[in-house]
């Protein structure tokens, strides 16, 4: 016989599977340290690319006058100043991903274990009817 | 009032059945009227302006994900610039990347206020748009409503500027360069917008946050007349050419927009607001409870006459 509650959490689990519990399942696959992690090394990656992009920019918009100072220039002080920018930017970019990330992970747990106290009751449902089958 | 919100149930029920093809024909015209928005504001690659090209992408933004009618919209307006010359493609294509690498890795959701509040701005209701990303989204999405902003003005600069930035010298490549970024970088109306919409984003999100009634009405209306208030002081400020006829114009139309949205996001009836106070055993809790506004469908009976004969 067909259990209304029983159908009621399938539909509600699956709906769940469907939609927002697409995204955190595959979150929950990890591990924290790897997600935030993997997710550290990704803004690395993109905050470096950008950092040269707007270097590019900048270089490009003062072409002129590096031409004519490059001579002059203290090379080495240029150089770690220039590297002095990169290690902030990307600290920065790096230290506002680890903060949304964090928050993420832990609100896809959270979400997780709620389902998974779903999926004890659907079986704790399911003995029972089994149970009164038998 | 019954009336509309029997229509809004209609409207739902409609939605929620023919969803599978309501959706995407509902992308499709999205998008149409976005392509064919940049073609008519920039049209400088007159290839790109044959409705099959703009017919062919809206077609295909129609069963392929959101973001990818922001991508799309992207390549048309760079192909564009393109066509005025190779700096302005690459000065777009630059910030678009940089917007990208910067944000919207964190919210890919967000980036439809991107191509939207270039339209809201063309359709002279730019506030609409802070307005309602205040009432639905999260507080990050200042960062969209700025990023829109910019979006808007390098378009519009690129634009009005299109016959001078063509005619400058070829050879002198960093000249023309230099051009476009210093046109950009000191434009002081693009900034005052930047901080007026950001603040009417934040101010609309907190007041519709308050546990006040009204709370959604009062936070469109503040955030409209002080989105009103910060132009006309920065236009004060750097004389800038913003026409305070046209903002306050334009706010009242975004209001009522609003209203529109709010209907069908947050319609609740404040008349028969209750107060529910209760404890477990480790909190108090103070509860308002704010009944939705709904309607019961009105029967219809099918009364049978039959006559024996």
């Amino acid at each position: 016989m067909l259990s209304q509650e029983r159908i009621k959490l399938m539909t509600r689990m699956a709906a769940y599977e469907e939609n927002e519990g697409k995204k955190y399942m595959s979150i929950g696959s990890y591990f924290r340290s790897d997600y935030m992690g993997l997710q550290v090394i990704k803004s690395v990656i993109s905050s470096t690319l950008a950092y040269l992009i707007i270097l590019g920019l900048y270089i490009y918009y003062h072409f002129e006058t590096f031409m004519q100072d490059i001579y002059k220039m203290d090379l080495m002080q240029v150089g770690k100043s220039l590297l002095l920018y990169y290690v902030i930017f990307v600290a920065a970019n790096g230290l506002i991903t680890y903060i949304v990330y964090s928050f993420r992970y832990s609100r896809a747990k959270r979400s997780l274990r709620r389902y998974y106290r779903h999926l004890k009751q659907l079986a704790a449902i399911y003995d029972i009817e089994k149970k009164n089958h038998s | 009032m019954s009336f509309l919100l029997e229509l809004r149930d209609n409207l739902r029920d409609f939605y929620s059945r023919y969803e599978v093809y309501l959706l995407p024909f509902l992308k499709f015209l999205l998008a149409f009227g976005i392509f064919f928005a940049i073609n008519m504001n920039l049209g400088y690659m007159t290839k790109l302006n044959s409705v099959t090209i703009v017919l062919v992408a809206a077609l295909l933004c129609s069963f392929l994900p959101m973001n990818l009618m922001v991508v799309l919209a992207g390549i048309f307006v760079l192909l564009h610039f393109y066509a005025i010359s190779l700096e302005c493609a690459i000065v777009g294509f630059a910030l678009f990347l940089l917007m990208f690498l910067l944000y919207y890795r964190f919210a890919p959701k967000d980036t439809l206020v991107v191509v939207l509040l270039p339209i809201a701005f063309a359709l002279k209701i730019p506030v609409l748009i802070p307005i309602i990303a205040g009432l639905l989204c999260a507080p990050a999405s200042v960062v969209s409503v700025a990023f829109g902003v910019v979006t808007y003005y390098v378009i519009n600069y690129m634009k009005i500027n299109a016959a001078a930035i063509s005619s400058l010298d070829v050879e002198n490549v960093i000249n023309k360069f230099r051009y476009i970024i210093d046109g950009l970088m000191g434009n002081k109306e693009m900034l005052i917008f930047v901080i007026s919409f950001c603040a009417t984003t934040i101010i609309v999100y907190v007041i519709r946050r308050l546990s006040v009634d009204h709370a959604w009405t009062i936070a469109m209306c503040v955030g409209a007349v002080s989105n009103a208030v910060i132009l006309l002081l920065g236009d004060l400020t750097y004389n800038t050419e913003i026409s305070i006829v046209s903002t306050i114009i334009g706010s009242i139309v975004a209001v009522l927009l609003a209203k529109i949205v709010q209907f069908f996001a947050f319609n609740v009836d404040y008349t028969r607001t209750e107060y529910v106070q209760f404890e477990d055993d480790e909190y108090y809790y103070y509860v308002k409870a704010i009944p939705k506004n709904s309607v019961t469908k009105s029967k219809k009976t099918v009364k049978k006459i039959t006559s024996v004969l």
